[in-house]
């Protein structure tokens, strides 16, 4: 068990981040990624790992140098990959795609550090693609969120993505 | 069914049919699938007694399994009584593989071990010796790569891959300590032939300028042999489109460096060809040595596994029906990289040609949609069309096979169909050409 700071989150600031959260939900439904870069710390960590499938009694090691990831970004790194999709040659995003985040079962609990909080939550990402096709990702979100003085900022993001086999063949949205 | 007028290699011609038509697709699981020698694992990723992993050889679902002796089996991941799959997991350890359904249970080595109830219910006149999981008729490893084969007529794997050795060495043999893949598999579900991801990786240069200009013009640091974004120029004497070895090829750059200058950090890449250069010219010779190791190559062996020493994802493409594909990818390295470039490859791969890969990305919808565009009545009667550079192929000083000059061509692409066609047209293997085109007579040193 982590260590919890025993004081309890106020109800103005689950208020606020659970805004926060479909607040964002919308910004990047809407491709307003310079808006939404604001709402991330300078050190923000944004990462989701590929996962194991193995039967519950296997018991062989975890791969040596690391079981890969399909996001591991920094803040430099999210911006290079808002760079692409603003380049104007994305061809799969272009004419735009309907896109549609559902943000659910969000949960906030204290952090270690006195100005930080930890946000649970659920993502379904539901997009409209090429004519009938519509693909749907399922992932759940571990979040930490500082306060500081321009408000909360997204300090780390972990992205579990539920599908073994990605269901699509591209993943040109952030969770 | 006749193929013989659906591709046609002296035009760089094929039908769009290949691409949607279900006899045809049920003709290349028998006589692809069914006949050539497919990837299954990396003995890194089985290294141990017991462990095993899950793949497919077509469309039949497999299980690789590393034995006490060390040797490597594979079986059919279905169960002898009512057909079950056996195991669910990716890779992993085991024991024994118990069935879900009834409880039968296999050994590692692939044999009934234990049937619930075997004397009551069964009298005890079940013969087990005969329901084993049914094996794999071909197991053989090419320094760390584990191919299998259903066709007892086969080839053996090394004439198999004939004279794509040359290349395959440059990655599998230019250092002592091999290589490895790393990670997790990297699954994505694409809706496309499978031809045609194979068929843009084994030589299909000409797309990277366009389809990627969104990831190129976002990455500055990538150059590969003077392509430049928006296809608007090409060096062609930066690279070689090689082909004509049994249907495998190879597209490679010259540099020897390419492979790793665009790395985010290049430095301690750069720092490791260097001081490894002597080893890799020793084992190699001096053409390999100097000029392909380190450059970026695209290797495809016949029919659907890519590799990439460079950009270094390691790459197999499991058909489901004509319009469907699991593209399945890997982190490859060499094992004498230090381990923070292990990582530091690890990491670049799967944010270049990961699930949400940089490059990778923009492929799937265009492999999806030329699939789709061979479906509507009218447009299957189509042609599609391989020729650019079309008879601008010959030898070269110090490599086999045939080859074209530079990455952008499409000299390969029409190796690979003819190899498609070669295949479906033949009965068997013995109706199957063998040719290794310009085949090096006198080995290089350091050739075994
Ligand atoms: S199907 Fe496997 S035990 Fe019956
Ligand atoms: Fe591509």
């Amino acid at each position: 068990m982590l260590e919890m700071n025993p004081a309890p989150v106020l109800v103005e600031d689950m208020i606020a981040l659970t805004q926060r959260l479909y607040h964002e939900a919308r910004l990047l439904d809407a491709e307003r990624f310079e808006d939404w870069l604001e709402l991330l710390c300078d050190d923000v960590t944004y990462r989701m790992d590929l996962k194991r499938r193995r039967f519950r009694a296997d018991r062989s090691p975890p791969a040596a140098v690391g079981a890969g990831v399909v996001f591991n970004e920094n803040f430099a790194r999210l911006k290079l990959r808002i760079d692409r999709l603003r380049s104007g040659y994305v061809w799969a995003e272009d004419p735009p795609n309907f896109v549609r985040r559902v943000i659910s079962n969000v949960e906030i609990e204290p952090a270690d550090a006195e100005n930080e909080v930890i946000v649970h939550s659920v993502i379904v990402i539901h997009r409209n693609r090429i004519d009938g096709l519509a693909r749907q990702f399922t992932a759940g979100r571990t979040d930490r969120w500082r306060h500081g003085t321009q408000g909360w900022c997204l300090a780390a993001r972990d992205i579990a993505l539920d599908h073994a086999v990605l269901p699509d063949s591209n993943i040109n949205v952030f969770f | 069914m006749d193929v013989s007028d659906l591709v046609d290699t002296t035009t760089g011609r094929q039908k769009r049919t290949i691409y949607s038509n279900e006899e045809l697709y049920k003709q290349e699981l028998e006589r692809i699938f069914g006949r050539c020698w497919l990837f299954l694992v990396h003995t890194s990723q089985i290294p141990k007694a017991g462990d095993y992993f899950r793949t497919f050889m077509g469309e039949d679902d497999v299980i690789v399994i590393r034995q006490k002796d060390g040797s490597i089996k594979a079986f059919l991941n279905s169960c002898t009584h009512r057909g079950n799959r056996i195991c669910r997991a990716d890779r992993g350890n085991a024991k024994a593989f118990t069935c879900n359904y009834h409880g039968w249970s296999f050994a590692p080595d692939g044999s009934l071990a234990g049937v619930p109830l075997e004397n009551e219910a069964y009298f005890g006149e079940l013969d087990r010796s005969k329901l084993g999981l049914v094996q794999v008729t071909h197991v053989a490893e090419y320094k760390g790569l584990v191919f299998g084969c259903f066709d007892p007529d086969a080839p053996s794997l090394e004439d198999y891959l004939g004279d794509a050795k040359f290349f395959l060495d440059v990655w599998l043999d230019a250092m002592p300590g091999g290589t490895s893949l790393l990670g997790e598999t990297q699954k994505m579900e694409l809706g496309s032939n499978w031809k045609l991801p194979v068929e843009n990786v084994c030589g299909d240069g000409y797309h990277l300028g366009w389809a990627h200009a969104g990831a190129m013009s976002a990455v500055q640091s990538m150059d590969l042999a003077g392509l430049s974004v928006g296809n608007s120029s090409t060096n062609l004497e930066g690279g070689l489109s090689v082909a004509g070895m049994n249907g495998h090829m190879a597209l490679t750059s010259l540099d020897g460096i390419s492979g790793y200058a665009f790395y985010p950090e290049p430095k301690p890449m750069m720092d490791y060809l260097e001081a490894n250069r002597p080893t890799a010219i020793e084992r190699l010779g001096k053409v390999r040595g100097e000029q392909l190791w380190g450059s970026q190559i695209n290797i495809t062996i016949f029919p659907n596994l890519q590799f990439l020493p460079g950009l270094n994802w390691f790459r197999v493409y499991h058909p489901k029906g004509p319009g469907k594909l699991e593209q399945w990818t890997w982190a490859m390295v060499e094992n004498d990289m230090p381990d923070e470039m292990q990582a530091a490859i690890l990491d670049n791969q799967c944010l270049t040609f990961g699930l949400a890969g940089l490059f990778d990305n923009d492929d799937g919808d265009n492999l999806a949609a030329c699939t789709e565009q061979s479906r509507g009545w009218r447009t299957a009667q189509m042609d599609v069309f391989t020729n650019m550079a079309l008879g601008r192929s010959g030898p070269r000083d110090g490599f086999p096979g045939d080859i074209a000059a530079g990455l952008v061509s499409e000299h390969n692409q029409r190796y690979f169909y003819r190899r498609w066609q070669e295949h479906m047209q033949a009965e068997s293997w013995a109706e199957v050409p063998t040719y290794n085109i310009n085949s090096l007579s006198v080995e290089e040193p350091g050739n075994a």
